[in-house]
């Protein structure tokens, strides 16, 4: 027994590892502990909006399609987050899966639920791609440094989570990626 | 790596599912083998039940209690869905609780019950660590091993299915119908497995690349699993006196 003990102790020591050695802030990729992927879209007036470009501000990337009922339903909590929220800095970016929706639909979805937070028009699908979007909507919760926090994979989201996850971006210290 | 498997219309979570298979093969599989322990299938199946309900809802009354200020402006978020809205470690010591004060009230031996849920517990080991492989959670560190897997941008350990072959060595080392175990004092089943699964995540956490690291550069999971398999081995060396 004290030799099983012994050597579980070397093992735990031989396979420590230096202090951020483990930190994933240098990769893109888009799962939690990891960079977000930079992209760049435009809006319905072609005015782009480059990921890195907010880079010292939390953001959120919300991915929606106007045929999506859940996306229907979590975006008044969004846009009520989003109104409370954006003067402390928080960024809330709609990227409408175009590729898989209309244009129009997409447009007149915006304008019924009053969004006010930019809305990104992914018309080849490249964010559906680079964020592996398996189901809609997919949320992106998102620190000052460019890492990615918080996934959340399908909805309605409560307006609760929301709040939560918002208040710990905003109260996220500032991390350097490696 | 399958996150989402689309079944006609619906979109189905992969490692929900896999969790469940693994709750319903395991619990059969402990209602089987829970009469050599002395104890009644119902008694499995009840004490699990118990469990289970008191862990949601301990877990969604400590997230409350965490951030009561969320809820305040929409109360109704106390009901919603979001597996977000739970928290853990609140659902863990509920779980365990309501199961102490019903096994308690149902005059249930702890170690004859800790002995039948054993089957439960090996299957949802290796269920989790499936589970975590559809997620793409609990992945390993870069390798530049044959076998290494592509998982979040770099070719890492498939440390899910290490987990995974080593917990069904361990179930099948350990399985229930074994004759050899049914002359072992009440509790050393348990105990065995419990170490197992410790010595085998002392081992294993090396490769992950997701640890939780104590000052040092020490792997949190490491330090508990070694202080597990350390009880354990003192309990064994207690009950074989």
């Amino acid at each position: 027994m004290p030799a099983l003990l012994l050597a579980g102790l070397l093992w735990i020591w031989v396979s420590r590892v230096p202090e951020g050695r483990l930190a994933q802030g240098g990769v893109s990729t888009p799962r939690k502990g990891f960079q977000a992927p930079d992209f760049a879209l435009a809006d319905i007036n072609g005015n782009s909006i480059r990921l890195s470009d907010l880079r010292g501000q939390p953001v959120v990337i919300n991915l929606w399609a106007s045929w999506c009922q859940p996306c229907r339903a979590e975006m008044p909590a969004l846009q009520r987050i989003y109104s409370e929220y954006q003067p402390q800095g928080l960024i809330l970016l709609g990227v409408n899966a175009t590729s898989q929706d209309d244009l129009a639909a997409a447009r007149a979805f915006a304008e019924d639920l009053g969004l006010t937070f930019p809305i990104l028009y992914d018309t080849q699908g490249s964010v559906a791609r680079l964020y592996a979007l398996s189901a809609l909507p997919t949320t992106f919760f998102i620190d000052h440094a460019g890492v990615i926090r918080e996934v959340v994979i399908g909805g309605p989201m409560s307006e609760a989570l929301l709040r939560i996850r918002i208040q710990q971006l905003l109260e996220h210290p500032v991390e350097k990626a490696p | 790596m399958f996150p989402i498997v689309q079944v006609g219309p619906l979109a189905i979570q992969t490692p929900g599912l896999i969790l469940l298979i693994g709750l319903w093969l395991g619990l059969s599989l402990a209602e089987k083998f829970a009469p050599q322990r002395e104890v009644s299938p119902n008694d499995v199946y009840n004490l699990v039940f118990t469990a289970l309900v008191a862990g949601v809802i301990g877990a969604r009354l400590t997230y409350i209690l965490r951030y009561p200020q969320a809820f305040i402006p929409s109360p109704l978020s106390v009901f919603s869905l979001n597996p977000g809205l739970l928290d853990p470690l609140g659902g863990a010591a509920a779980g365990v609780l309501a199961a102490l004060i019903h096994g308690q009230r149902k005059k249930l031996p702890p170690w004859a019950a800790l002995d039948a849920l054993t089957p439960l517990l090996a299957v949802l080991s290796i269920a989790v660590s499936l589970s975590n492989f559809a997620s793409g959670a609990g992945f390993g560190t870069p390798t530049q091993a044959a076998w290494g897997i592509e998982l979040w941008g770099a070719k890492r350990h498939p440390t899910q299915l290490y987990e995974s072959l080593a917990a069904a060595i361990i179930l099948l080392a350990l399985w229930p119908g074994h004759r050899y175990l049914q002359n072992w004092a009440a509790g050393r089943y348990f105990l065995v497995f419990l170490a197992a699964s410790s010595l085998a995540r002392l081992f294993l956490e090396a490769f992950r690349g997701d640890s939780i690291l104590l000052p040092g550069g020490i792997r949190l999971a490491q330090a508990l699993a070694w202080s597990i398999l350390a009880f354990c081995l003192f309990q064994l060396q207690r009950l074989s006196k």
